[in-house]
């Protein structure tokens, strides 16, 4: 070195978590440390919960509880693509109700002798695809924040849900094996989880295996450098959100079949569980880091959460307030790490 | 790379570019050409029209008049895409990578994101990313795995990444690719400098480079032909052999090089020192530290990196916690240090992270001179615009900062005259007891480090007390009325400038 040297280079790596370094394992440890830390807190979790109930670690309860856990994880992946892009989508319930409601009222119901099959799917979808479209196109044409763009649209959906629902009686779903599906067992687990995981690991190979998933971790990671690179970054936005759209049209459908039936308010509770859920699994709020592994473990390790606080007696007029003081301090745990001079959080 | 192109079309040919930003006119019918394997170095002052011509080049702005040609094709980029797509990479100042992705993907990027190069039907195809990305980095001579992922490397091999991502570009194209090296230097420890330095003599062998750097030797000893922009205008195209140093100065900055030289004041044995510290601690950062700095002296820190003198610059400023040991200011000892009472006590501090720690980019350069010390522009709570134009205005004047016009965002200067700005909202204080500057001349061109080095000297002049943490050892001695170097946290030396005569290499056996 022949000069005096910079304390402080722009963009110089945080160091990693020093002290494993030589060994294998070492290394293998301080590479994958935020995931084993949420392996171990669940671990932990469903130790605590064991002890507490011992109905609590039963086949039955685990069934259970991914049951309660299939329809967060299918939301949690159209909003971990979403913050990975340096987003969020605030718009799911809104989403879900309004593709809930076209898919029951397009399917054989209580209502009326209309059955579109499988277009009924298709058309839930597309509305939740719809809009997702809307909220990404506004969100990048019109360039305002994300989290108001798709709080404004929450509302729309809600709204076209509640215009669709009118003033008649709720619509039941008719058909028996449909209304049944979901928490009926396959290789010992519910279906609307299978379902999820399927959902999951789409999502997974898209971010690793696609052109699209790459430039959205780019995207996330320095939108400027993306566009200096001629990545195409309002499209990769826009198609990030009809994706999530997309995605909370296909949880409308779940949770109306959950339900067997549809009312606007069908979604409701589903965003508070998701957003902390993606965080807590790894993935930054400020984009380009985090995947699929990790919310699917976010996901599970809330839902036994909630589920072991039932199970272990918290009166329901306490469970609100610990689960949200729980997620607060998980919230904390996963960001304390980030924590830097530089770091600027608005 | 694979076949000798023999074909002397040039690479690139500028006719007559115009670009105007409303009323300021940042090119003014600029002309030249680029042949192949050619190393082309680009100065010019901040605020010369370097950068705008870069970003037409690159295609983040378009011109408003003039004709482009790329290995004998007009062009006219809309946007960066069909910059890359005609052979055009750039080697960014502050380095561009994706820190989340492999170094494979980030080289691809510019070979045709999305294309067929890396995908098919958009599926990645990670074999033949991995593969090409190994060809290009063998072409640079390096061994890096295109594997890892780029926030794990050092800085020295991300820029390697950086070089073989931007030679890259003609993987889709006939022609030589054009390689810009946009400042590449200015982070870049010495040693790593030669790396790189290697590197542009590799790329010659099969593309042409423009060389963009301050460090005017850098210029000179890497550069087959270099352009002089000054105020939007070509107003030199030389040989390097027909040129020297002194003369390219003279071209950029209009005027010839003060000799920064000066007399240093002696030491007055009953003078209180304006900051004294007395076993400063910081656990992992520095520890025992002992020094006073008398009004009108300037003390000059140097060490390595990990010396610790960053952080004891930020305590002194109250950004820093201090374990133990304790701080005088004019004899004084002080307590519970925090930034706000620094700045009451008339203590600036210039920082290294100028765009997040020393400004408001969001606000015009008036708000942010008269921010923390409004003088006249504030009365009580109310401030007073017609004063606070008035102050920025001289303050514009003294600095001469670039454009003339301190109603613009400041987050809109060039660097250089950001940190004039930067400069001056210390000075404005009334009275400035300490000022602490940490790499005060980082990415400044000559004739804007003159202007700040200046205004150091003169803050030094009316009183007021200066640790200075150098860029380089050279500035250290230059500048400096003393020089203390720090290693792992420690002061291991001490020279009174007025009395030792260290050389570099005195010092820099102190600071490893």
């Amino acid at each position: 070195m022949t000069k005096a040297a910079d304390g402080s280079k722009p963009a110089a790596s945080a160091p990693k978590a020093a002290g494993f370094k030589s060994t294998a394992l070492g290394s293998f440890i301080s590479r994958y440390a935020e995931t084993l830390a949420l392996i171990g807190s669940l671990l932990v979790l469903v130790l605590i919960f064991s002890n507490l109930n011992p109905r609590f670690a039963t086949l039955e309860n685990l069934q259970n509880l991914l049951n309660q856990a299939g329809l967060p994880l299918i939301i949690a992946v159209g909003a971990t693509l979403v913050i990975l892009i340096g987003s969020i989508d605030l718009s799911v319930e809104g989403v879900m109700s309004a593709a809930g409601m076209a898919f029951v009222l397009m399917s054989a119901n209580t209502r009326g002798g209309v059955d579109y099959g499988i277009l009924a799917f298709v058309v839930a979808i597309g509305v939740g695809a719809a809009l997702g479209f809307a909220n990404g196109f506004i969100f990048t044409k019109v360039k305002v924040p994300s989290f108001i763009v798709t709080l404004g649209m929450w509302y729309v959906g809600l709204g076209i849900a509640t215009i669709m629902y009118g003033t008649e009686t709720m619509p039941f779903l008719t058909d028996d094996n449909l209304s049944t599906w979901a928490s009926q067992l396959n290789f010992g687990l519910p279906n609307n989880f299978l379902l999820a995981i399927v959902v999951a690991i789409l999502g997974a190979l898209l971010l690793r295996f696609t052109s699209f998933g790459r430039s959205t971790l780019a995207v996330g990671n320095n939108e400027e450098i993306a566009r200096g690179n001629g990545l195409k970054v309002t499209r990769t936005k826009i198609l990030v959100f009809v994706l999530a759209g997309a995605i909370s049209g296909v949880a409308g459908i779940v949770a109306a079949i959950q339900l067997g039936a549809v009312n606007p308010t069908i979604a409701a509770g589903n965003l508070f569980i998701t957003i902390p859920a993606v965080v807590i699994g790894g993935t930054s709020l400020s984009g380009g880091k985090g995947g699929m592994f990790g919310t699917v473990l976010g996901v599970v390790l809330l839902t036994t959460l909630n589920n072991g606080l039932i199970l272990s007696g918290v009166s329901p007029n306490f469970q609100t307030a610990v689960s949200g003081g729980i997620l607060v301090i998980a919230i904390i745990a996963t960001a304390w790490s980030q924590r830097g001079r530089l770091r600027i959080s608005k | 790379m694979t076949d000798k192109k023999v074909d002397t079309t040039p690479v690139l040919v500028l006719d007559k570019l115009e670009k105007s930003f409303g009323s300021n006119k940042a090119l003014k019918g600029v002309s030249f050409t680029i042949n192949p394997n050619e190393v082309i170095g680009l100065i010019g002052e901040n605020g010369a029209g370097k950068s705008t011509l870069l970003k037409i080049l690159t295609g983040i702005y378009q011109t408003d008049a003039g004709t482009i040609e790329v290995n004998g094709k007009k062009v006219k980029f809309r946007n960066p895409r069909e910059s890359v797509a005609s052979g055009i990479g750039v080697v960014h100042q502050e380095q561009s990578l994706f820190t989340n992705l492999t170094v494979a993907e980030n080289i691809a990027m510019n070979s045709g994101s999305g294309s067929s190069a890396t995908s098919k039907f958009g599926f990645y195809s990670w074999g033949s990313i991995f593969k090409s990305a190994t060809k290009t980095l063998a072409t640079i001579g390096s061994k890096l795995d295109p594997r890892a992922i780029v926030g794990d490397l050092p800085f020295v091999d991300r820029q390697m990444v950086e070089i073989a991502r931007a030679i890259s570009v003609n993987a889709g194209t006939s022609g030589y690719p054009l390689v810009i090296l946009d400042e590449p230097t200015s982070v870049l420890e010495r040693n790593e400098t030669e790396v790189l330095e290697r590197e542009i003599r590799k790329i010659k062998e099969f593309g042409s480079v423009i060389f963009v750097s301050h460090r005017l030797d850098e210029i000179m000893r890497n550069c087959d032909r270099i352009i002089v922009m000054r105020d939007g205008e070509l107003v030199a195209d030389r040989s390097v052999n027909d040129v020297t140093e002194d003369e390219l100065f003279k071209l950029m900055v209009g005027h010839e090089a003060h000799s920064l030289t000066h007399a240093r004041k002696g030491l007055d044995g009953a003078e209180v020192p304006a900051i004294e510290i007395k076993d400063l601690n910081r656990k992992g950062k520095f520890s025992n530290v002992n020094f006073s700095v008398r009004a009108g002296r300037l003390t000059a820190i140097v060490g390595a990196t990990g010396s610790g003198r960053e952080d004891l610059a930020r305590a002194l400023f109250g950004a820093e916690k201090i374990d133990s040991g304790s701080l005088m200011l004019s004899g004084k000892p002080v307590k519970n240090w925090r930034i706000p009472k620094a700045v009451k006590a008339g203590i600036g501090y210039v920082p290294s992270e100028r765009k997040v720690e020393g400004m408001i980019g969001g606000f015009t350069a008036a708000e942010n001179v008269t921010f923390t010390h409004p003088g006249k522009a504030a009365v009580g709570p109310f401030l007073i615009p017609g004063a606070r134009k008035k102050i920025a205005q001289s303050w514009f004047d003294t600095l001469d900062v670039r454009p003339n016009d301190i109603s613009q965002e400041l987050g809109r200067f060039s660097g250089g005259n950001q940190q004039k700005v930067v400069m001056a909202k210390w000075l404005n204080s009334p009275e400035l007891r300490v000022l602490i500057l940490d790499h005060p001349l980082r990415g400044l061109d000559p004739g804007a480090a003159q202007t700040v080095n200046e205004q150091i000297k003169l803050a030094c002049e009316k009183g007021a007390a200066v640790i200075l943490l150098a860029d380089t050892l050279e500035e250290a001695l230059e500048m400096g009325d003393e020089v203390l170097v720090m290693r792992d946290g420690e002061v291991t030396s001490a020279f009174d400038l007025a009395k030792d005569n260290p050389s570099t290499l005195d010092l820099l056996e102190r600071m490893v």
